[in-house]
């Protein structure tokens, strides 16, 4: 997530006016920075729920990205999706395990170093990698339409319809599997009666 | 578009966003009282007591604003406005007439208002997590159960409607609506503002608030002002599900001299939609929890998905 | 559901057709502290008390299951109006209370006084911030006298009134008694004459 934000920064700035950034420009370097800071407070928050609404808010600026980036529909997307069902998830998962109010000590975890190292070498790979690819490129936001819906469904359904219809393989198997693996526990319990 | 326009167009919308949802209340207290033979509120203005919540909120805003000692102080003051604001979000996107009379034309305006709708159960969530009481928790636990079990059918039934139109834009599939999208699209209607009413927690679908079982759920903690504003989420919340519904599948602005007074259409559907969530509130007993699921996932997925495959199938023939 | 409907969903339209006749009908509210209600006859409110009938018998007092009517007298004599005669003595009433805190509404006392001392009073807005103010002294019981409502009028047909029936037969008596002694008198001054009024009244 942060690594996503900081090459979402450098992309920010590195159109023709590198110094005389655009309201669009400053406002992505701003969310972008406003996310970063929020995906640090996820790891770091003692408290687990804080924790869940603190990426409430860094999945959130995501979607501000996305919008400033003209990608409405992946931007309403996600806050559908991320938001209003997979936070939810959540939060309803801690909310029925434990979710104490106030700090609690377990939350830092033995390994973080190493932790911090892998996201470290991850985030550096992917800064590399993107700005190695695009660091030229500039897409001029006023002129294309690019993230609308109709735009995004002919690309996904005309170009991307393959890696579409194997990822629904995919999707549909793990649905199979997650109501095999309910049922074969009811017959047991069956079984055991 | 102006500047200046913009902001009338958003204080236009902030004009509704706080007048609609109390209209809406005090419609609900008179017509449930004469549903039950009483009369309702009739003091308060004097006329049939049309004054009513303004006393309520003038009584509200003078409660102690209490804070449990347990609990969670930010989260706790935070999540009233998280559940609130969503709703005055979404109003911008809904149409209230033909042509440019929108707070603003969104491109994938179904996909925006259902996302944004999601996020107010955010603050049921919070509210219920933050107030350290077991009833409060419940509450919320049974509001997250609700929304992932009403998520599905409301998106599929919407996301018919947008095949039907060929484009995800309010304005544009009200500029697609023809009259026998009625018959058409009832099934979806119908499941539409099922699930609405159960992500509003709205009766017969209130197990999240059961008065009888857990008190007032995730809001059981909440005084004065803060309380008010969980209450006016409610009531704004059935202005935006009966505002979307009269969009995507009564036909908005659509009627005789629509050109006119198209806005009035848009207003009259609304107003009949909100007088059916009355109507159904009165009429029914709360269901159990195990009897929502039960509706939400053999009910109303698969009916939403029979009216998918209706849709698809028409389509292509009229094609 | 035990009783299969004919349609689906036939059993919803019908909750949802009764709240909406309910609508419009007329609401059975009344406006109470700007409009009154119109009590029955025989209303239970309040019991009062008709101070002058009182002999001081206690018997209400006595049959009252809770007992809560006080009731405290003194004896006066009565001088003796003509002389050897004896003294008589009258019993006065100092303090009648009822106690409507414990009071149960069952009105027995009503039902025993022998001399219509008490009466059901539909008074009923009498309610207070204290439970001690709820004892009602005799000033506040004689003053609601004034709320009891005539008797309600006896059905077409009914039996008229004991008191009716021997008023009556008292004044019939009398008026017997008064021509018995009148055509005495007659009959005395002039007995030829005393054939023509019997003619007269067959």
């Amino acid at each position: 997530m942060s690594a996503l934000a900081a090459a979402a920064d450098l992309s920010g700035s590195g159109g023709p006016g590198f110094l005389s950034p655009t309201g669009a420009e400053v406002a992505f370097v701003l969310i972008g920075l406003v996310v970063l800071g929020s995906a640090l407070l996820v790891v770091t928050t003692k408290q687990i729920v804080h924790a869940a609404l603190w990426l409430v808010v860094t999945l959130g600026g995501l979607a501000a990205e996305y919008l400033l980036l003209t990608a409405e529909f992946i931007a309403w997307v996600q806050v559908l999706i991320y938001i209003g069902a997979v936070v939810v998830l959540l939060l309803f998962g801690l909310m029925l395990t434990r979710a104490p109010i106030g700090r609690s000590a377990e939350l830092d975890s033995a390994s973080k170093w190493p932790a911090l190292l892998v996201a470290g070498a991850a985030a550096a790979t992917l800064l590399t990698v993107v700005v190695d690819a695009f660091h030229a490129a500039y897409l001029d936001l006023g002129e294309t339409g690019d993230g609308s819906a109709r735009v995004t469904g002919e690309s996904l359904f005309r170009v991307w319809v393959l890696p579409f219809e194997v990822l629904s393989v995919l999707l549909l198997a793990a649905l199979i599997g997650a109501i095999i693996l309910s049922r074969s526990r009811g017959d047991d319990a069956d079984r055991r009666r | 578009m102006t500047l200046f326009e913009v902001l009338v167009r958003l204080v236009l919308v902030l004009l509704c966003f706080l007048v609609l949802p109390l209209v809406i209340g005090q419609t609900e207290h008179k017509v449930m009282g004469h549903m039950q033979a009483r009369v309702g509120p009739i003091y308060a203005g004097g006329f049939h007591g049309w004054a009513q919540l303004v006393a309520d909120g003038v009584k509200f805003a003078q409660k102690e604003d209490v804070v449990p000692a347990g609990a969670d102080r930010r989260v706790f003051r935070l999540a009233p406005a998280v559940a609130l604001i969503p709703y005055m979000v979404v109003l911008i996107a809904i149409p209230l007439g033909p042509g440019d009379l929108v707070g603003r034309s969104i491109d994938a305006g179904v996909f925006f208002v259902l996302a944004v709708m999601g996020v107010g159960v955010l603050g049921s969530l919070m509210a219920g997590w933050a107030s350290a009481n077991k009833f409060s928790l419940l509450g919320a636990l049974r509001t997250a159960a609700q929304l992932m079990a009403y998520e599905l059918p409301m998106l599929l039934a919407a996301a018919s409607v947008a095949m039907a139109a060929g484009t995800l834009s309010l304005t544009g599939i009200l500029g697609e609506w023809q009259w026998w999208w009625l018959p058409w699209q009832a099934v979806g209607a119908v499941v539409f503002f099922t699930a609405g009413l159960a992500e509003l927690q709205r009766p017969p679908f209130d197990m999240p608030v059961a008065d009888s079982e857990i008190i007032f759920g995730a809001y059981t903690e909440y005084t004065g002002l803060r309380f008010a504003l969980f209450l006016l989420a409610e009531y704004a919340g059935i202005l935006v599900l009966c505002a979307l519904t009269t969009v995507l599948f009564l036909g908005g602005w659509h009627g005789p001299w629509s050109g006119d007074v198209g806005w009035l259409w848009t207003l009259l559907k609304t107003g009949l939609l909100a007088f059916v969530v009355i109507w159904l509130r009165v009429s029914y007993p709360r269901l159990r929890e195990d009897q929502l699921q039960k509706l939400a996932w053999t009910g109303l997925i698969p009916l939403a998905l029979g009216q998918l495959v209706l849709t698809g199938i028409v389509r292509v023939a009229t094609a | 559901m035990t009783r299969m409907s004919k349609f689906p969903g036939a059993g919803l339209a019908k909750g949802l057709a009764v709240t909406l006749r309910t609508m419009t009908k007329r609401s059975v509210t009344q406006g109470y502290p700007e409009v009154l209600p119109e009590l029955p006859p025989r209303s239970r409110g309040v019991i009062a008390l008709f101070e002058e009938n009182c002999t001081v018998c206690m018997l209400c007092a006595r049959e009252c299951p809770d007992w809560c009517i006080y009731i405290d007298s003194h004896k006066e004599v009565v001088p003796a109006k003509e002389p050897g005669a004896r003294d008589r003595t009258r019993n006065v009433l100092d303090r009648f209370a009822i106690d409507f805190a414990l009071c149960m509404y069952c009105g027995i006392c009503v039902e025993v006084c022998p001399f219509d001392a008490l009466f059901w009073s539909p008074e009923f807005e009498y309610a207070t911030e204290d439970i001690q103010q709820l004892t009602h002294e005799k000033d506040t019981l004689r003053a609601w006298m004034w709320t009891v409502p005539a008797p309600p009028a006896l059905d077409e047909r009914a039996e008229e009134p004991k008191e009716l029936t021997m008023a009556r037969r008292a004044a019939d008596k009398l008026a017997k008694e008064q021509a018995q002694a009148a055509s005495e008198a007659s009959g005395a001054s002039a007995s030829e004459a005393s054939e023509a009024p019997e003619d007269g009244t067959p």
